[in-house]
């Protein structure tokens, strides 16, 4: 969390983060370029150019496909939240990544020619008719302008600028760079003569990325049906019944699923509980599955932070979610489902005051 | 350990540089896995590489001969017996992705001394044009024959650009190296069939279009793919020559 836009507010974990990320893309492309040559099987070497080509363009390949896996890695299993702290690094280096490949080509198929290597790129093939002979470039040329929109536009800044729900919107663009790398790949260099390994791996990213997505999605709908507790009370008109006091850990959360796109986070604290929406204004990460931290909600993606009874991020921050009423019958929790306006200070109920 | 955050369970706050210890041992042996799969992976895919053949640039072997220039529809040069050696027909191309059509089209049917570099791979060699210079007193003796025709076949192969194929890239054909031949073939440089089946023990071909002229744009959508194509077949001293009838042409994979 900041107040003020600096390019890297660095810490040792993202220092880590990014060592890691350097050393692995650094062994990656040293062993592709300098090792493996001595154990091909060639008559003559491949050239330079276009080795280094293969190098970077399958390195960014596997980055993003372990990008798109961080997500829903993390939402299975909570070990792999630190991957998604800096994931945005992650992704920049990526866009970089692309760019030196996406140069390899176009300083060596599209060069020594007296066209325009940029006319060349777009022009010398317009089999767009065709699936065989596709123009495959223009599907990398597609997905690496995502990437770098999404590069560009990764800082906080533009998070703030643009609203958290656009900023999603743009950031889920991901997903449509990654299918028009699949495609880029599958039309281009897959084509070529049988290469059982390259194919192999292409194929397990794509069902590894489709079937960590497919098994968040079921697990997710899981829970959702699992937590249909909110239900019209008997008791009281207008208010659901969210659950037991004893279902909530001490300094942690129940979710409540309202409908598709609205979660209350309901935390048990020092006695007291308080109800916040689960989407954190940052990057509408799930607060429900944070922790009370210093006597304030802790978001489990980016640790920003909000005071449990007004949900407005600690002063010197400016950041605020909306609220909910919440009463307690005996050791039954009732929930208003009534959202209030972002920073409504809500008295907490205190344990043990039921009606 | 589940998506739910418990009590007792740790909670990883980037921002905090002390990284609970339960996840300490995990994220190391997350890190190393991560690298030493990279790792692996790259072995993997760069040592399995399709050989990308014999061809290339004979820089050590200068090509240096006096003969006669021709358009066939592209420019090639006839060079004489020497010895044992029969009279050969070299494909010419000039630097880079360009033809070598201004100095065919100077010296058409006139004798020349040719100074370049071949491109090589296996029997198909492909000169790179560098010096051209006008013999007045021309080749003694010396008349090309002509084309001796093979009849018709149907071949089945590949129709790459003959520089890149010969070894100017490595690899320089398949789908991957599709836009690149496309644009040799549109600056000139002569497109050669490479046939899966022989003739006359010949693989590759100089492509012309059913009448022998020059071929356009309609070889575009074929280049790179694996295709099926009819035409005559006529032998130029020791280069094969197909006249392709495109109307036959036919994708097969």
């Amino acid at each position: 969390m900041s107040v003020q836009y600096t390019p890297v507010i660095w810490n040792r974990n993202k220092i880590f983060y990014d060592a890691v990320l350097l050393i692995a893309v650094a062994l990656y492309l040293y062993i592709y370029i300098r090792v493996a040559p001595g154990y091909e099987d060639v008559t003559k070497p491949i050239d330079g150019a276009i080795l280094r080509m293969r190098a970077f363009g399958s390195c960014a390949f596997l980055m993003l496909t372990i990008i798109l896996c961080i997500g829903p890695l993390a939402r299975l299993d909570r070990r792999f939240l630190p991957l998604l702290y800096n994931r945005r690094h992650f992704g920049v280096m990526t866009a970089g990544i692309a760019a030196v490949h996406a140069n390899y080509v176009l300083t060596w198929y599209f060069n020594f020619s007296p066209v325009d290597r940029y006319v060349a790129l777009l022009s010398s093939n317009t089999s767009y008719g065709q699936i065989l002979g596709f123009p495959f470039e223009a599907l990398g040329i597609a997905a690496l302008l995502i990437l770098f929109v999404l590069a560009a536009t990764s800082h906080d800044f533009w998070l703030s600028f643009l609203g958290a729900p656009i900023w999603k919107a743009l950031h889920m663009f991901i997903y449509a760079a990654y299918v028009c790398v699949v495609l880029h790949v599958a039309l281009g260099a897959l084509q070529g003569a049988g290469d059982p390994i390259f194919t192999s791996i292409v194929a397990a990213c794509v069902v590894l990325v489709s079937g960590l997505h497919f098994a968040t999605g079921r697990m997710e709908a899981r829970r959702d049906r699992g937590e249909e507790t909110a239900k019209a009370s008997l008791q009281e008109k207008g208010w659901l019944v969210a659950g037991e006091i004893d279902e909530i850990d001490d300094d942690c959360a129940k979710v409540v699923t309202l409908s598709d796109d609205e979660r209350v986070a309901i935390f048990k604290y020092e006695g007291k509980l308080s109800a916040i929406t689960n989407a954190c204004a940052h990057q509408n990460g799930p607060l429900g599955e944070g922790k009370v931290l210093w006597g304030c909600i802790t978001c489990p993606w980016h640790g920003y932070q909000y005071n449990l009874t007004d949900g407005r991020a600690p002063a010197p921050f400016t950041e605020k979610i909306s609220t909910y009423r919440l009463k307690l019958i005996g050791s039954t929790i009732l929930l208003d489902p009534n959202a209030l306006p972002p920073g409504t200070h809500v008295d907490p109920v205190i344990i043990g005051e039921a009606a | 350990m589940t998506w739910r955050q418990t009590k007792d369970a740790p909670f990883y706050v980037g921002y905090l540089n002390a990284v609970p210890k339960q996840l300490v041992a995990f994220l190391v042996v997350f890190s190393v896995s991560f690298a030493g799969g990279l790792g692996i992976a790259a072995l993997a895919l760069s040592s399995t590489q399709n050989d990308p053949g014999d061809g290339g640039f004979q820089w050590g072997n200068r090509f240096e001969n006096a003969g006669i220039m021709e358009l066939r529809p592209y420019p090639v040069l006839r060079v004489p017996a020497d010895g044992e050696t029969p009279a050969r027909t070299y494909m010419l191309a000039g630097q880079g992705k360009r033809g070598a059509f201004n100095q065919a089209e100077t010296h058409e049917n006139g004798s020349v001394t040719l100074r370049g570099v071949p491109v090589k791979r296996g029997d198909l060699t492909m000169i790179q044009v560098g010096r051209v210079e006008a013999l007045e007193e021309g080749v003694a003796g010396f008349t090309p024959a002509d084309p001796v025709p093979l009849g018709r076949w149907k071949l089945t192969g590949e129709i790459c650009d003959g520089k890149c194929y010969a070894g100017a890239m490595r690899p320089g054909q398949g789908l991957a190296h599709k836009a690149c031949a496309d644009l040799c073939l549109t600056g000139g440089i002569p497109p050669v069939f490479v046939s899966s089946g022989p003739v006359e023990n010949r693989n590759f071909f100089l492509m012309a279009d059913k009448d022998g002229n020059l071929l356009g744009d309609e070889i575009n959508s074929l280049l790179a793919l694996y295709v099926e194509l009819e035409g005559d077949v006529e032998r130029l001293d020791d280069l094969m020559v197909f006249k392709v009838d495109l109307a036959t042409a036919r994708v097969l994979k």
